[in-house]
């Protein structure tokens, strides 16, 4: 969790708004250190989180919340953290392609034209089945917060052959029972390939995908590489941008930032006051 | 300002993921509100509470909101409206549900999500029944225009009677727009506006097309006369035009110089030849060749 | 499969306690881990790391490739280099006493292996014949269940082997091929396309059947040998080097060099899916070439990046214009990195600097820093510019040797220590 960013996006995690739809996007550049402060920060805020990792292993998001002082291990161990592992999943359906009982979940892989419709479910049944209210408390487990879902990351989809069309059903859907139903929040990464201006007018893609996504969501966060070239001292930028009308009646908003990545955390800046630059 | 006047229209606010056409399109809701129409909204990609959460100050008695959001594609037990009922007689039956003396204005937000799922000719057809049957009063739709091959958005906007394109501004809140539209007579007006949206969901023009866009500026550059501003002379004054009339050019044939040639004076010489035994003189005819 | 999560977890949080209790005097609780011939923690995060058999590029990529990830390389034009790295992976496999799992569609992985770069086991040599020391065992208590040397156990133990194959990273010969004895140590497991025949199954999976058959015996030698984070952790455990010849490239019976939209665009990503996959839980780490200058979906290139973890791309001058430049006339071609992993830490370590060249001498592969120095005499080298089309700008060149980018010389930074040599400055061309 990273405070700065806190302030910038005026949340903590007493109070932060409810029914978000985050969009953390990338380009030439890697956003994934945002992932883990909305992580950290969802677990911080006692929310029942629910997290797709497709890109990379428990693991290694374990090891990063250590560094920012959260336990994935006691957060599942709680009930308050459903991890799904998409590496360990996916292994068992490429290397043995006979189709097995045991996760629906991961079946695009076997198929990619069946959609991600079973991938939904395990989500809507994460999420609801804790905060529905129903079962409150019977066996004196502890009470979560709304639910939040994580998604780490969308274009890796892609990648594996779904289209562009069944993850934006996908994320319409997470986005309906989540943020909608269920006053909850979403964060999703996906990543660009290439330079902004390439425009390949094609059906499917990253580039299409990101602008449909941004579409949906409610506030994005667009980190980039340096216009300038690469840095040691700064590492990129990232553009917030809040795309919902808020209480007080503003619009589109942006604001850039620059950024450093640390070991334990990240520091935010406005352009040109870096440390390295003052 | 356009918010009233479209009669048995269709409208498309076509938007791109750098300014979203919502805010407008919530304006064109709550004007209709307003004027005690009722107003039929088909959500796919907003629920009924950000909806309602956008309209609060507006009289939402007359909106009726029919929920695409939640199970556009039936994927749980209980779908209400999916994408593929998305057809003439469910939609005038959606709309017939609540009776009113007055034909209803159908907002669809947004008519991207169908174009995903539906071919693109079966919603044109759609669209054209809806306009023709008379059953509502005008249809506003939204469209992200980037989200789709240019044809797509080309031909859903061929039928639309008005075409607000919004893109973000230069400055704050304000937002440009530009808005065609096609009267049945077949004249067509086309427009530049920069426009913000205020919190009552008023829509303030701030400034008239003449100097907004870059169209305009180019035009203008074209007119500006390359040779205005020069450092040197490029045209010519009345009197100097006459100086340099006057004026003798040599290797001229003047009449003073044919003459001065044609009658040449007395002691001017003369040549002679006699020819020489020694010179080298060619006895053939040189025109020999010639069938003389 | 949850056991494999809970060892990955227990062995990340070692990892990470280490490292956030930040003194690096408690090394010994991993060790465990330590014990594996050829490898040694990271100093930034804790790390198993292994050596690349490059030195240089070791240090490049922040001491060496992480167990567990992917090292993509994307091939020079002529694949000479790239070929070349991928031997000198192997070969320090073999030298560390790894196992090798060696794929390819071209060669033969068997004659890949015969081609591998003899090691120059310098601190050794001088005293005993080079094959004897490298033909005994780790004397440490995992001795009698290393598969490696059974079949010379009766040669003589020589402690000294231990001095250079517990070393990480070593220096090869390339004029000189490894020597059998050495290799025939070595325990490999060769797949070569050819010989296993596909058979066209209709499925629906958007890999090809290369890949996945491919996939299918890389699992089962990984399982079979044990190396799963999930085998008992009482056996001593050893490090899988996997080297993957030229993946995307026709011979993979893959279109994706073929067609601007190829048919089975999704094919190699989804084959990396299950590689990261496969890697994670075990203790293996690989090295993949891809013919990238045949891709021509720059964008399809971007998604096979982020799907390995390491990615650096070799642009060799042959047969470019940059042959003839007087500004690279050390060297043989260009490094660029197109990606350093975030594996396990939130900073990854970005390089101090991103023109790289690099040179192949025969006794080691070289990354250097391709240096732009101030323009020293402005009349001299503006005179001598009319040259080739492709001179960029006129260089003078730090002598070599005192900012190559070595392991033994890692923190100097070559801009203090760089010595403006006159002999090498009055040898330029201009």
């Amino acid at each position: 969790m990273y405070t700065e960013l806190n302030s910038i996006l005026n949340t903590t995690p007493d109070s932060f708004t409810q029914g978000e739809f985050i969009l953390v996007s990338d380009r030439q550049s890697d956003a994934s250190f945002l992932m883990h402060h909305f992580l950290s920060f969802y677990l911080r805020a006692r929310c029942k989180v629910c997290f797709l990792g497709l890109v990379q292993s428990f693991s290694h998001y374990n090891a990063v919340g250590q560094r920012l002082g959260v336990s994935l291990v006691q957060a599942k161990e709680k009930g308050q953290l459903i991890f799904f592992e998409g590496l360990k999943e996916s292994l068992s359906v490429l290397i043995s392609q006979e189709s097995n009982t045991k996760s629906q979940a991961i079946d695009f892989l076997r198929d990619p034209s069946v959609g991600l419709r079973s991938l939904y479910e395990f989500v809507r049944c994460t999420v609801s089945s804790s905060s529905g209210g129903g079962e409150k408390g019977a066996d004196g487990a502890e009470e979560w917060g709304p639910p939040v879902l994580l998604v780490d990351d969308l274009s890796v989809l892609l990648s594996l052959g779904v289209t562009v069309g069944t993850v934006l059903d996908f994320s319409h859907y997470c986005r309906a029972t989540v943020c909608s139903q269920l006053q909850g929040n979403m964060v999703m990464l996906t990543r660009c390939d290439g330079e902004e201006e390439a425009d390949d007018g094609d059906d499917e893609g990253s580039e299409r995908l990101h602008r449909g996504l941004t579409h949906q969501c409610s506030l994005t966060l667009h980190v980039q590489g340096l216009p300038t070239g690469y840095c040691r001292d700064i590492h990129g930028q990232v553009e917030v941008c809040w795309r919902r009308r808020q209480g007080d009646g503003q619009h589109t908003q942006k604001k850039l930032f620059q950024y450093k990545v640390h070991d334990k955390g990240a520091s935010f800046f406005a352009r040109g006051t870096s440390s390295a630059v003052l | 300002m356009l918010q009233g006047t479209d009669v048995g229209g269709f409208l498309i606010i076509q938007d791109s993921a750098t300014y979203s056409g919502r805010h407008l399109l919530n304006s064109f809701i709550n004007a209709a509100l307003n004027r005690e129409e009722s107003v039929h909204v088909l959500g796919f990609e907003i629920s009924e509470e950000e909806l309602k959460d956008g309209l609060k100050r507006s009289p939402i008695q007359r909106l009726h909101f029919h929920n695409a959001f939640i199970d556009p594609l039936g994927w749980t037990d209980h779908p209400i409206f999916t994408v593929h009922q998305f057809s003439l007689e469910e939609l005038v039956r959606l709309v017939k549900q609540t009776s009113h003396p007055k034909p209803a204005t159908l907002v669809i937000d947004s008519l991207s999500w169908i174009l995903r799922h539906i071919s693109p000719p079966a919603v044109c057809k759609t669209l054209q029944q809806l306009k023709k049957e008379g059953a509502v009063r005008a249809v506003i739709g939204l469209l992200h225009a980037d989200m789709h091959q240019k044809g797509t958005v080309g031909s859903v906007c061929h039928l639309a009677t008005s075409v607000i394109t919004v893109a973000p501004g230069v400055k704050g809140d304000a937002a440009v727009a530009k808005i065609t539209k096609r009267s049945k007579s077949g004249k067509v007006m086309q427009d530049e506006e920069i426009f913000s949206i205020k919190e009552d969901l008023t829509v303030i023009v701030q400034s008239k097309p003449n100097h907004t866009g870059p169209k305009q500026t180019d035009s203008e550059e074209q007119e500006i006369d390359p040779t205005a501003n020069l450092t040197f002379n490029l045209r010519l004054s009345e009197t100097e035009r006459s100086a340099k009339d006057k004026l003798a050019l040599p290797f001229v044939f003047s009449k003073e110089k044919k003459t001065a040639l044609l009658h040449s004076g007395p002691g001017s010489g003369r040549i002679l030849y006699e020819p020489d035994a020694n010179d080298d003189y060619d006895q053939e005819d040189p025109d020999d060749d010639l069938d003389v | 499969m949850a056991a494999p999560l809970n060892s990955v977890g227990k062995l990340s949080a070692e990892r990470s306690s280490f490292s956030s209790n930040a003194t690096s005097f408690q090394k010994k609780t991993r060790s465990k881990l330590i014990s594996i011939l050829g490898t040694r923690p990271s100093v930034q995060n804790g790390q198993l790391l292994v050596s690349t058999g490059v030195t240089s590029l070791d240090y490049l990529l922040g001491g060496g490739l992480a167990v567990g990830t992917v090292l993509l390389i994307e091939e020079d034009r002529y694949d000479s280099y790239s070929h070349m790295i991928l031997k000198y992976f192997l070969a320090e496999g073999v030298v560390c006493h790894h196992e090798l799992f060696v794929a390819a569609a071209q060669h033969n992985p068997h004659d890949i292996l015969k081609e591998l770069p003899a090691p120059i086991l310098d601190d050794v040599a001088v005293h005993k014949p080079v094959e004897q020391p490298r033909l005994s065992c780790d004397p440490t208590d995992s001795l009698d269940s290393m598969k490696i040397a059974w079949r010379y156990q009766n040669l003589p133990k020589v402690q000294s082997a231990l001095a250079s194959s517990s070393r990480f990273g070593h220096y090869y010969d390339v004029s000189k091929t490894m020597e059998p004895e050495i290799l025939q140590a070595a325990k490999c497991h060769c797949f070569y396309l050819p010989d296993h025949p596909t058979q066209s199954s209709p499925t629906h999976s958007p890999m090809l059947e290369s890949y996945s058959t491919l996939l299918k015996s890389l699992q089962e030698v990984i399982h079979r040998e044990g190396f799963d984070v999930a085998a008992p952790m009482s056996k001593s455990r050893n490090i899988l080097r996997i080297g993957l010849h030229s993946l995307g490239s026709a011979l993979w019976s893959d279109d994706l060099s073929c067609h601007d939209n190829p048919r089975h665009r999704h094919a190699l990503t989804t084959f990396l899916y299950g590689l990261r996959a496969l890697l994670r839980s075990s203790l293996s780490v690989a090295v993949v070439t891809v013919p990238s200058h045949l891709i021509q979906d720059k964008a399809l290139m971007g998604s096979i990046t982020r799907l390995c973890d390491n990615a650096i791309a070799l642009e060799s001058f042959k047969g470019s214009e940059r042959e003839t430049n007087p500004l690279y006339k050390d060297y043989h071609g260009l490094l660029h990195v197109r990606q350093v992993p975030h594996l396990n830490c939130l900073a990854s370590q970005l390089p101090d600097h991103k023109d790289l060249a690099f040179k192949l001498k025969r006794k080691q592969f070289s990354i250097e820093r391709l240096h732009l120095p101030p323009d020293l005499s402005e009349t001299v080298s503006r005179v001598s510019r009319g040259e080739p089309a492709g001179a960029l700008q006129p260089v003078a060149r730090v002598h070599p040797e005192t900012n190559t980018w070595t392991s033994r010389t890692p923190t100097q930074s070559p801009w203090a220590t760089s010595t403006w040599n006159a002999e090498a400055l009055s040898s330029l061309p201009w």
